[in-house]
């Protein structure tokens, strides 16, 4: 087993140099705590029981195989901190080691805590989640998966990732550890398909395959999807729907299984912000865009004859198929360039702006509204002081 | 002391000391060290070139050593004082060094006592013999004389690092300095006084690359000092300990004070007492421990300087309303944690390092990054009008408006102030509501306070006149 082996030499009283050195047996650790809320640095802190003697007493702490930031390393007594006092640290060349000379003004026994930063403990969180068949709501578990190849063995460790009561776990040099942190069951959801006009095919006909439209599911983490407690880390999400299975028996009622719909990372979520997830894609939505008109107008011309500025008017026609027989929300997502404003637009309780250049329309596409029963979009908007080097992002 | 009229070249310091020092450490040190040898010959009754009667005497050790050690250049001034029975007339003082950093030209001797009496005639730098140097002194006076020897050595280095404890509510931090001093040189300083100078020195040439030469204006291989391995580490870690039961002995049980200074630009810390460092080992003593100085907890977006993150910084002034403000405060690592809970369990906040302090200087010391506050611009609108043609038509010049809504969200439990700053290249104008501060020609900066667990907006246009639409 690697562990920091602490040794505590105490002086004796009225010692003439050279000092002689009295070793006192290595006290246990009385409790170990490990943060890990920090992103970038794993924080041990351990409390043991020094017996101190009167006078100057030297406490040995080295290391050895064990990924300690030796100059993290602090020392704080617990039971009198304003008599036991760090009078200095040495630190012996070519060695993981350290030597405090600490001041007790009596023989006592004292706790004091070691902290320290510790490397090669990695934490990953992961989430699987399970969906209603229904698609709007499903239970979410978040797991936290120690690595620990820091080289410390952890035995009864309190683990504290930041919120929360503390997890009370062993975990060994070398052992992955996952835990369950939170179950939230009956989270609502929303299932949103989305069409990007950058990102999509306008026209389907010129595919060779269907066209699939990324779906996603959209959660938020605030209180009422019984969230919000606290920002949502990054990490893995693996998405589940439930199935129902054949009986066990014919003629029984039937088992209760999954099936795997897709997976994706979770970007850190703070408070009542949405987190999408996006789990594959929907072939039963069909959509078409057209632009249907594309002029310049107002052109002004250079001394060459060069169109040098222009306005330009568009209109756009989007007919959205839904082949399913519930109803699907679909968003829309158009960019435009540059200076421009809308002059018509078929759905404007639908319509957000998103930015300067994106805009979106969030629709709620009615079931099997196909054929000749499909949805239909239009806008008409204008590009105004059109140089041909319009700014499309920021 | 007792004086041999023996011929000899060398008495070496470390045998006259063997007989009342550990021999272990005696043993380890043989290898390493000054070595200082005193050949006195009563030339005033000899003919000029008559051979002359060489006395070698046998030298106590140091009565004292006080190191004085810079932070902005690999150097520390040595000085020490020994105790010479000099002859009447010429005598010859032969100070050699071997496996140390010591610059050959910065070694300097004068009498303390006896000093009308004792004059140094010249120094020699013996041929085909490196890391020596002899005196030729001549003394009016027989007897004891207490001289000084100086001179600069490299390889010890310190360097000051501070631990901030920050209460839960981050209102206050305890702030406790450290200093620690590393010894490198090849030579160990027993009982030595430590004092620290703050400030920035020129140097026009390096005092390792001086030590190297060996001697003056000679140009040598380079030979790094030997570091403590195997036996002698025991021993050197005795020597590195002792001073803690020493220390005890004089009844020092409270820490060292460390006593602060100001001479000329620099600032002197004089550590109390005596310190050994032997070769290859630091010591890390505290300097101060302030409880509860005021500090803020302030986050700071800049998008071209830190991108999309949102950095977090404590920031405090060095004055006397804030508990501190006694001396500058030298630049150092910092290691920063909160209390998190009841029991004064940390939660690391981060690491970072501070520049120089000048008192009475506010600073903000940058911990990282911070997820649990966010801001996020969105530019809202963007407008292009007033444009201007030249004599061929071409646009020269144009106008833009851009409208920001500018985001920002506190998910931590604790308030804070946010300082969000935004660049506007070239001729703009800016129109709010919210209140701003122009921090130079292109850059403003939104200062808000921002409670915990909440959000808020503000809004801004900034008109940008561009091509021959520009006056300024």
């Amino acid at each position: 087993m690697k562990l920091p082996f602490l040794v505590l030499a105490a002086l004796t009283v009225a010692t003439p140099a050279p000092a002689r050195v009295k070793l006192v047996a290595l006290p246990e650790r009385a409790r170990v705590v490990v943060a890990l809320t920090h992103p970038e640095a794993t924080l041990v802190e351990e409390e043991r029981i020094l017996t101190l003697q009167p006078g100057v007493n030297q406490v040995d702490f080295s290391w050895r195989d064990v990924n300690i930031d030796g100059a993290s390393i602090q020392f704080r007594a617990l039971t009198s901190p304003d008599e036991v006092v760090v009078l200095n640290t040495s630190y012996p060349p070519n060695e993981n080691a350290l030597v405090w000379a600490i001041s007790s003004p009596a023989a006592r026994e004292e706790r004091v805590r070691i902290s320290y930063l510790l490397a090669g403990l990695s934490r990953d969180v992961v989430y699987k989640a399970v969906a209603e068949p229904d698609e709007r709501t499903l239970t979410l578990r978040s797991y936290l998966r120690l690595r620990n190849d820091s080289g410390e063995d952890l035995p009864d460790a309190e683990l504290g990732i930041g919120y929360g009561a503390n997890l009370r776990k062993s975990l060994a040099h070398e052992e992955v550890l996952e835990m369950l942190s939170e179950r939230i069951p009956d989270l609502p959801i929303k299932k949103v398909l989305t069409w990007d006009a950058a990102r999509q095919p306008w026209d389907p006909e010129y595919e060779k395959k269907t066209v699939g439209l990324p779906l996603a599911y959209v959660l938020k983490n605030d209180r009422d999807s019984k969230l919000g407690e606290h920002t949502l880390l990054p990490g893995k999400v693996r998405l589940f729907i439930k199935t129902k299975d054949q009986p066990e028996k014919e003629g029984g009622p039937p088992g209760e299984g999954v099936a795997f719909t897709g997976e994706d990372w979770a970007g850190l979520t703070p408070v009542d912000r949405e987190l999408k997830l996006s789990l594959g894609q929907s072939r039963d939505v069909k959509v078409v865009q057209r632009r249907t008109k594309n002029d310049r107008t107002d052109i002004r011309r250079n001394t060459a004859n060069q169109d040098v500025l222009w306005n330009t008017d568009e209109i756009y026609q989007i007919e959205i198929e839904n082949f399913k027989k519930a109803p699907t929300d679909l968003v829309l997502v158009e960019h435009v360039p540059g200076y421009w404003r809308m002059v018509e637009n078929s759905h404007p309780r639908q319509f957000e702006k998103k930015d300067a250049f994106t805009f979106e329309y969030h629709l709620t596409l009615p079931p099997e509204t196909n054929g000749t029963n499909k949805t239909t979009v239009t806008f008409n908007l204008q590009r105004l002081n059109v140089q041909g080097n319009e700014p499309a992002a920021y | 002391m007792k004086t041999k009229s023996v011929r000899a070249q060398v008495a070496t310091l470390f045998a006259a000391k063997k007989s009342k020092s550990d021999p272990a450490i005696s043993q380890a040190t043989r290898r390493f060290g000054l070595r200082l040898s005193l050949l006195t010959a009563a030339v005033a009754l000899a003919p000029a070139l008559a051979p002359a009667r060489i006395n070698v005497v046998a030298l106590p050790g140091r009565d004292t050593v006080q190191l004085t050690i810079y932070n902005s250049a690999d150097l520390t001034l040595v000085k020490e004082t020994r105790v010479l029975t000099l002859r009447r007339g010429l005598n010859k003082l032969e100070f050699s060094w071997a496996n140390t950093l010591i610059d050959p030209t910065s070694v300097e001797f004068r009498p303390l006592t006896h000093a009308d009496a004792v004059d140094v005639l010249d120094i020699s730098f013996p041929p085909r013999v490196t890391n020596t140097l002899e005196w030729r002194i001549h003394s009016d006076f027989a007897g004891e004389v207490q001289v000084e020897i100086r001179y600069f050595t490299s390889g010890i280095t310190w360097s000051a690092d501070y631990v901030v404890e920050a209460a839960r509510d981050e209102k206050t931090m305890a702030l406790a300095g450290n200093v620690r001093v590393n010894n490198q040189s090849g030579e160990d300083y027993e009982n030595a006084q430590v004092r620290l100078v703050v400030g920035v020195i020129r140097l026009v040439e390096d005092i390792a690359q001086l030590a190297r030469q060996g001697r003056p204006g000679t140009l040598l291989p380079t030979s790094a000092p030997v570091s403590a391995v195997g036996g002698e580490f025991y021993a050197r870690r005795a020597l590195a300990l002792k001073d803690a039961s020493e220390a005890f002995d004089k009844l020092e049980n409270r820490p060292r004070e460390i006593i602060k200074e100001g001479v000329s630009e620099y600032f002197l810390y004089t550590v109390a007492g005596r310190d050994t460092i032997p070769t290859g080992w630091s010591k890390r003593l505290p300097s101060f421990q302030t409880p509860t100085v005021p500090i803020t907890s302030y986050y700071k977006y800049e998008k071209e300087r830190w991108g999309d993150r949102v950095q977090r910084f404590y920031r405090f002034t060095n004055s006397v309303p804030s508990r501190l403000g006694r001396e500058p405060l030298p630049d150092g690592a910092v290691k920063a944690f909160r209390l998190v809970t009841d029991d004064h369990l940390y939660g690391f906040v981060g690491s970072t390092s501070v520049k120089y302090i000048p008192i009475n200087e506010t600073v903000e010391m940058e911990l990282g990054s911070d997820p649990e506050v966010l801001v996020k611009p969105k530019l809202t609108n963007w407008v292009k009008t007033d444009l201007a043609f030249d004599n061929n038509g071409n646009v020269k010049g144009w106008t833009t408006k851009e409208t920001w809504e500018i985001e920002v969200q506190n998910s931590k439990d604790l308030d804070v102030v946010l300082d969000v700053r935004r660049n506007f290249p070239g001729d703009w104008a800016l129109t709010t509501d919210a209140r701003f501060e122009k921090v130079d020609a292109n850059k403003v900066k939104f200062v808000l306070p921002l409670k915990s667990r909440a959000q808020q907006t503000f809004n801004y246009e900034v008109t940008t006149r561009q091509g021959t639409n520009a006056t300024r």
